[in-house]
């Protein structure tokens, strides 16, 4: 008899060990504890199972029926009047007990919902966010930009930027001079949120002007600014230099953040076509996190 | 009673079934009053969107793809909000589909567009590397069914009231109309010729053009309007 109680424990140190080597890695103690509960359970449920499968063996081998017989008797088959066991008892009355708590009290005021704890998830992870993000450096961005960038625009802008032959905005340069031209033949009023008053088309009207214009813009305003821009009201707009005028007009010759930000705020429809607005899917650190990548591709 | 039931199995069948049956009932009716109410804002599919859903539905799309984003952040963050189930009241049948071999699909609308689609049906691997989804080059040439989406749109405005030629949200004019066959085809033909304008495939401009609509323009219908 000895042996079996000994040979149930090796049982149970064995399927435990079996079970931590298929699932060790969710075993750490502390980080999450439904995992550890879980383990606890399994611990558990072998642990008793092999008992009481033991009881049960042992029982059968050494058990006589016995006790006071009642006085039917059916085709000679006798009932014994013994009171059931004490451990069954206690446990109906037990979970009548609960049951009836359970239902009354317990579940009804738990409140629990999947969307209340969906909330509460998101309201602990903003939190954390914050915290640990809110005073970033500018390598951590660019990571973290990265990492946003193959998730959200990988899909159109390509893996590396490059925009997969013209599918979307070649991301490496800040704009291309079929996008100015069409800019200034169509105007654009895309950025409603960031630059409300929109850019009407048909400022320019001659070849040559358009020309020299998009050709220096899509160099990266280096040099000299054609007269066509300086005349033409594009810099009362974009600023002399096309870098910007915050609420007026967009950053022509970088991704700066306001840029960055009326873009995924509000879409884009440009020469290629149209681009979705991201607003609300990402977050302020995140959208500076990902000027401060394309600013790093593009270099 | 009970005595009586115990000797008749056929009574005793069908009181079992009754007595399970009402605990079904409880728990279903009420959901059923309370949570098949359309979400503000929801409206039936137009007769172009549910051409394109036959097309997804009869290529199997929901095999792979499902259409029922969870409550948890890791979904919400990749998918946008959370489904509600008054957001499927006009999706007869829904298309939640149970796997996930491709992306949710539910919000799509929100950060794809036209063209984005057209190059993902045509070559899926060009816009997402590493993908397993065979191309769906036949959409650019097979022509959608418009007359079985009608017959659908008719008959669930006829069975289930389902709220077609009605004004939804109260601002006097009527929401998605759908009016005779002749009246139906021609506005989905303008809705085609919305989205074929998007669109770089010259084949399917010229067959929106002549008037008939590619399985293409008829699935990106349904796709952006999933938002």
């Amino acid at each position: 008899m000895k042996s079996m109680w000994i040979g149930g424990i090796i049982l149970i140190v064995a399927l435990m060990a079996g079970t931590y080597i298929v699932a060790g890695d969710a075993f750490n103690l502390g980080e999450d504890y439904i995992n550890d509960l879980t383990m606890l359970a399994g611990l558990a449920i072998i642990s008793i199972t092999v008992f009481v499968a033991l009881k049960y063996i042992q029982q059968i081998k050494n058990d006589k029926a016995g006790g006071e017989l009642a006085e039917d008797n059916w085709d000679g088959i006798g009932e014994y009047k013994n009171p059931i066991p004490t451990g069954w008892g206690l446990a109906f009355i037990g979970t009548l007990v609960w049951l009836f708590w359970y239902w009354t009290v317990g579940y009804p005021t738990s409140g629990f919902s999947q969307i209340g704890q969906y909330n509460e998830e998101v309201l602990e992870y903003n939190a954390k966010y914050e915290a640990k993000w809110a005073n970033a450096d500018e390598a951590t961005l660019k990571a973290m930009g990265e990492s946003l960038y193959l998730v959200n625009c990988a899909p159109c802008h390509g893996v590396d930027a490059n925009g997969i032959d013209g599918k979307a905005q070649n991301l490496t340069q800040r704009i291309s001079k079929e996008s100015v031209v069409y800019a200034i033949k169509n105007g654009g009023n895309n950025f409603v949120t960031h630059y409300p008053g929109g850019m009407p088309g048909g400022l320019l009207y001659e070849d040559a002007d358009i020309n020299a214009v998009a050709n220096w813009i899509a160099n990266g305003a280096k040099g000299e600014a054609p007269e066509a821009f300086t005349t033409g009201t594009c810099n009362s707009c974009h600023g002399d230099d096309a870098r910007g005028i915050a609420m007026v007009g967009p950053n022509l010759v970088s991704y700066d953040n306001d840029m960055i930000t009326a873009v995924l705020d509000d879409g884009k429809k440009g020469n290629i076509g149209i681009m979705p607005a991201f607003k609300g899917m990402l977050n302020e650190t995140q959208y500076k996190a990902l000027g401060s990548y394309l600013r790093s591709i593009g270099e | 009673m009970f005595h009586w039931l115990e000797q008749r199995p056929f009574f005793f069948a069908v009181a079992v079934f009754l007595v399970v049956a009402f605990a079904g009932i409880i728990e279903i009716i009420p959901d059923f009053a309370k949570q098949s109410k359309p979400v503000v804002g929801t409206k039936p599919y137009t007769i172009l969107e549910l051409t394109g859903r036959h097309v997804y539905i009869k290529d199997s799309c929901n095999a792979c793809h499902s259409q029922l984003i969870r409550p948890f952040k890791s979904e919400t963050d990749r998918y946008g909000m959370y489904s509600l189930s008054g957001e499927y009241a006009y999706d007869r049948p829904f298309l939640w589909g149970s796997k996930r071999t491709g992306p949710d699909l539910w919000r799509v609308g929100n950060y794809r567009t036209t063209d984005w689609h057209e190059n993902h049906m045509w070559d899926p691997k060009s816009v997402v590397p590493g993908s397993i989804m065979p191309a769906y080059k036949h959409h650019f040439t097979n022509i959608a069914d418009v007359e079985t989406a009608y017959a659908e749109a008719y008959t669930v405005k006829a069975v289930f009231n389902t709220p077609y030629d009605v004004d939804i949200n109260g601002d006097g004019s009527v929401d998605v109309p759908l009016g005779t066959w002749e009246e139906a085809k021609a506005r989905a033909l303008e809705e085609a010729r919305a989205i074929a304008a998007d669109m770089k495939n010259q084949s399917v401009k010229d067959a929106v053009a002549r008037g008939e609509i590619p399985e293409i323009v008829a699935l990106i219908a349904y796709m952006n309007s999933l938002k």
